[in-house]
This record gives structure tokens, sequence and C-alpha cells, in this order.
């Protein structure tokens, strides 16, 4: 995919987004709500035209060789759209012979695909009748039902209760044995679980990219949060003292003995150098004299890894 | 035709498992039923008062307003789903995100309409069966009428799925779908209000479903029927294929 455009009218959903997915990849892809996620896929899929640039899935043009491209493809939208009516296997049938799976094979696909996405038990119940998690699985077996190189699924576990989510993560890894798999989310540890590489969009662009490791760096703590007992001013002047910290303040004003304080790392700080600063916070407040009774790491979240992404980028003359 | 014989079965199966489509045909059928007995009663009553060229075969099909109300009735909700309910759950993101071309996609949910449509005329048969048996019946005219039957509903249902497709409520392409019928209608009857040489009575003639079925009834097939009903079928259809297109662009 190269300097990718689309736009809604005179909303610019996808700005300039480039990037490449090797064969056998599990990729997250993964911005906050309205980063231009969905859009991105969809026009991966085909369902949407770009306004400007090019998409290529294994080798076929979205726009010139749509058709090759759309068979390369196994689609599940985010609202997972099925139709009611039928049943579990007949849809999965429809399914299979729209996206031209062999005739002769297409039984036997069908039932592959069902025993891959856990969905065997409701083969014969109406699609009207199965639960959230059901329909998901169903989506995703459609999206692998014809055996397309490329799995795209758009928030496959939105909606899901933690069991579900444990279970459809455990299978987008299974996918990813057979198939290149591109996943949307804006759940950072959902990636972590089951992604081997990351594409971080944000308003429409591409921030960053990396491999799962290196998310996890950026998703370490960027300060920490402490609950002391004794003197607030003097655990706040020692925190404040601490090399590597960028400030510290009181997090509760008004909160009798306990004081509850906040302390936040210079940003260029890198993971193993912000465990040291750790050590350091505690080392120094113990010397002051007052007792801790917490320390927790604070931030880590996916607004902070975008706020300390953002920050870097402008800090080495990129654009943000 | 990428994807047309899946998307057909799929559409009649869509059609048949819902309530909808068997009281349609229900309907449709009593009031067929009782136009019939009606006009049985009527022509055996009066078989020696001398009805000209009236036989009960053309009072069936021509000269009524009776065909046109079914249409009116039974087209806008037999259509109306085709594209608006797909848009509404979003399954046409999974339907044209499957390689398959959007004219496969439109002509299979209209010839799935279609079938429908000829499934419900084609209990009639039996009605001239029974005349077949107790006097002379001209089956020429008999097949030009239902040629007529099936001109005016293809032209009609086309227009149906092209509403479906322009909107992504099914309510209202029903309401647009049945606005365009009462309007086509409406100038028909214009036929009856103009001064004959007028332009507008031309025109209105020609529009008229009244004065095609009298025609295709008494076994006259005329050419500008056949163009007037083919450009009415044919334009829609290729309306609602741009349609489809469009989404990928809009």
């Amino acid at each position: 995919m190269s300097h990718l455009t689309r736009r809604y009218g005179a909303h610019v959903a996808v700005d300039d987004v480039s990037f490449e997915v090797g064969k056998g990849e599990v990729v997250g892809f993964l911005g906050p709500n309205g980063a231009g996620k969905s859009t991105t896929l969809r026009v991966l899929a085909g369902f949407l035209g770009p306004t400007s640039g090019t998409v290529k899935v294994a080798g076929h043009d979205v726009v010139d060789d749509s058709f090759e491209a759309r068979r390369a493809v196994g689609y599940m939208p985010e609202s997972v759209p099925l139709y009611p009516e039928m049943r579990v296997v007949e849809y999965l049938r429809f399914r299979a012979e729209l996206k031209r799976a062999p005739r002769g094979k297409r039984a036997a696909w069908v039932d592959d695909a069902m025993a891959k996405a856990h969905v065997l038990d409701v083969a014969h119940k109406r699609i009207a009748h199965l639960s959230r998690g059901y329909r998901q699985r169903v989506g995703i077996a459609d999206a692998i039902v014809a055996r397309p190189p490329v799995v795209v699924l758009d928030e496959p576990t939105a909606g899901l209760d933690p069991n579900q989510i444990r279970e459809t993560r455990t299978l987008i890894r299974e996918l990813g044995r057979e198939h290149t798999v591109v996943v949307s989310t804006h759940i950072l540890s959902e990636v972590e679980a089951c992604a081997t590489r990351v594409l971080l969009v944000h308003k429409g662009k591409l921030l960053a990219q990396g491999s799962i490791e290196e998310v996890r760096a950026m998703r370490g703590a960027t300060g920490i949060e402490v609950v002391v007992h004794g003197d607030a001013a003097a655990a706040e002047r020692a925190l404040r003292a601490v090399e590597g910290v960028r400030d510290a303040a009181r997090a509760d004003p008004d909160a009798g003995e306990l004081v509850r304080l906040g302390a936040r790392f210079a940003e260029k700080l890198g993971a193993p150098e912000r465990a040291a600063a750790v050590e350091r916070c505690v080392a120094a407040l113990v010397a002051a004299g007052v007792g801790v009774r917490e320390v927790r790491p604070a931030g880590g979240s996916l607004e902070d890894a975008f706020a300390a992404l953002t920050h870097a980028e402008s800090e080495s003359g990129g654009e943000p | 035709m990428r994807g047309f014989w899946p998307v057909y079965r799929r559409e009649l199966f869509a059609f048949f498992v819902t309530p909808l489509a068997w009281a349609l045909i229900v309907v449709f059928l009593v009031v067929q039923g009782m136009h019939f007995f009606l006009l049985v009663d009527h022509f055996s009553r009066s078989a020696d008062a001398g009805m000209g060229d009236e036989t009960p075969l053309s009072a069936f099909f021509g000269n009524t307003v009776l065909l046109y109300l079914v249409l009116f009735v039974l087209v806008p909700p037999m259509t109306m789903r085709l594209f608006a309910e797909e848009r509404r759950s979003g399954t046409i993101e999974t339907l044209m995100t499957a390689p398959v071309s959007s004219p496969a996609v439109v002509l299979a949910k209209y010839a799935a309409a279609l079938t429908t449509y000829v499934a419900m005329w084609l209990p009639t048969v039996l009605y001239l069966v029974i005349l077949g048996r107790t006097g002379a019946l001209d089956w020429r005219a008999a097949s030009s009428a239902y040629l007529g039957v099936l001109l005016v509903g293809a032209a009609y249902l086309s227009l149906g799925l092209c509403a479906s497709a322009l909107t992504r409520s099914q309510f209202l392409a029903m309401v647009f779908t049945a606005l365009v019928l009462l309007v086509l209608f409406v100038l028909g009857v214009g036929e009856f209000v103009t001064r004959e040489g007028t332009t507008m009575h031309t025109v209105c003639s020609h529009v008229s479903v009244w004065a095609a079925m009298n025609d295709f009834a008494s076994g006259v097939i005329d050419s500008r029927r056949l163009v007037f009903y083919g450009t009415l079928t044919v334009l829609p259809l290729y309306v609602a294929t741009r349609a489809v297109e469009a989404w990928r662009w809009g």
C-alpha cells in the first residue's frame, strides 16, 4: 500500500498512508476510534476505492485488478454483518460459492472453516438466534472459507466478553500460521497478544510501525504513582530531586495521613532507564523518611504511547 | 456475470423464507380469484346481451384498474428490501467485497424479483384452462396478455429495484416506488381527460398502462409498447448498477 489517501467530501479519513505487509505476518492495525483504521481496511478489502495512491493485495491492484484482489482477501467488517434468516452452514456455503471456492471442495472447505472458527456446534442454527460471540466467529469463518492468502479482520474482539476475547486472540494467532492477517483494534494489549508487527495510526496518518517488542517498549510506564505515609512536602521534594524525574506533584491535596503523589519521567528515558528511575524514586522516598505504602506504574495507555510518539517525532524534526 | 447464481438463489431464499412473500402471494391470488369469479359470473348472466368484442379473457387483463392496483400494492414491498436492507444491515459490505461484479449483483436481485412475480401469476393460468374447457379460448390473445403482464411487471420491478438502490431505508424505497408508479398511472389516466390530437394526449396514451393492457389482452402487440416497457426496464437497472458502483467512491 503506498500513499493511500481517502477523502469523504472535504474530510480526509486516511492521509498518505504507506505500508507493506509480508507473507505470513500478523499485523495489528492500532489506533483510537476515528483514526482511519476501518477506512483503510475497507480500501484493502475493495469496498471503497482510494481517492489517490495505490493499493495492491497479493500483487493485484484493488482498482485495476479489483476482482483478483478481492479474491485474495477474506474480510470481516467491524459490525460483522450476516443474513439473519440463514443457517450458519447455508450462509457459509453461499459465501464459499460467491467467493468462487472450487465446486468439488466447497463443502469440505466450509466444514474446515467452521472447525477452525469453532462454530460446528451451531452449524444448523439460524444466524438470528446466535449470540454476539458466535456471530463474530461465523464472521471469521466467512473470512477464511475460500482460503484467501490475506485475512482482514476489523475489530474482531469488539463487544465480546473477556473469555471470548481470549479465544478470539488465540484463533487469530492460529490463523497467522496459514494466512497473512491484518487485524485492527484500539486496544494495545490486544496487539501484544496476537500480532507480530504493529502499525500505529492516528488522525488518518501512519504514526509509527514496528515489531511487537518496540511497542512493548513504548508501552513502558511514563511515570509512577506512590502512596506515602508522612510528610507530603518532603516526599514531593525528594521525588523532584531524583535523576530522570521531570516533575512530581500531589495527586489528591486533602486526603488525611496517606498522600498520593504522581511523578513523571523525562520522555527520552528508555525502558531499562525507567526501571532504574523507579528504584531511585523509592530509595529517595525512604531516605526522606516517609513510609511508602504503594508504588504503581502510571501511564502506559495507548494515549500515553501516542503522546510519547508524537512528541518524539516532532523532536526529531519529523512531522507528528 | 460473476456471482449471479449464488446471489440469485439467496435472494429467492430470502424472499420465500419471510412471511411477507407468502402473505403477498395469498392476497394476490385471493384478489385475482375473486376478480375471475365476478367476471365469469357476469358473462354467464349476460351471455345473450351482446357483449361485442369483450371476452372474459380481455376483461380479466385489460380495461380494468384491478391489474394496475394489484401491481401498485405488490411491487413496492417486493422490491423495497433488495438493496436498502443490505445497506442498512451492512451486508452490502461483505457482498461487494466478495469477487462479484456490480451488474451481476443487480441483475441477480432483479431476476429473483421477476421470478417471484412470474411464480405469483402462474396459478392464474388455471383460469384459462377452466375457460378453455367451457368454451372457445384464443390462446394467442392469452399469450399476448401474459406478455403484457410480464412487460409491465418487469418495468415496475425494475423501477422498484432502482429506488431500493438509491436509499438506505426500505420504507423510503417503498414510498418512492409507489409514487413513481402512481405518477405513471396518473399520466396514463390523462389519456381520458386530454383532447385527442394534442401532444399531451399522445404522451399519455403511450404511458397508459390501461391502454397497454387493453392492447395486449386483445392480442395486439404494438412495438411502441415493447420499446416503452423495455426502456422502463433497462434504464432503472442501469441507474441501479451505477449507484452500486458509486458507493465505492461516494
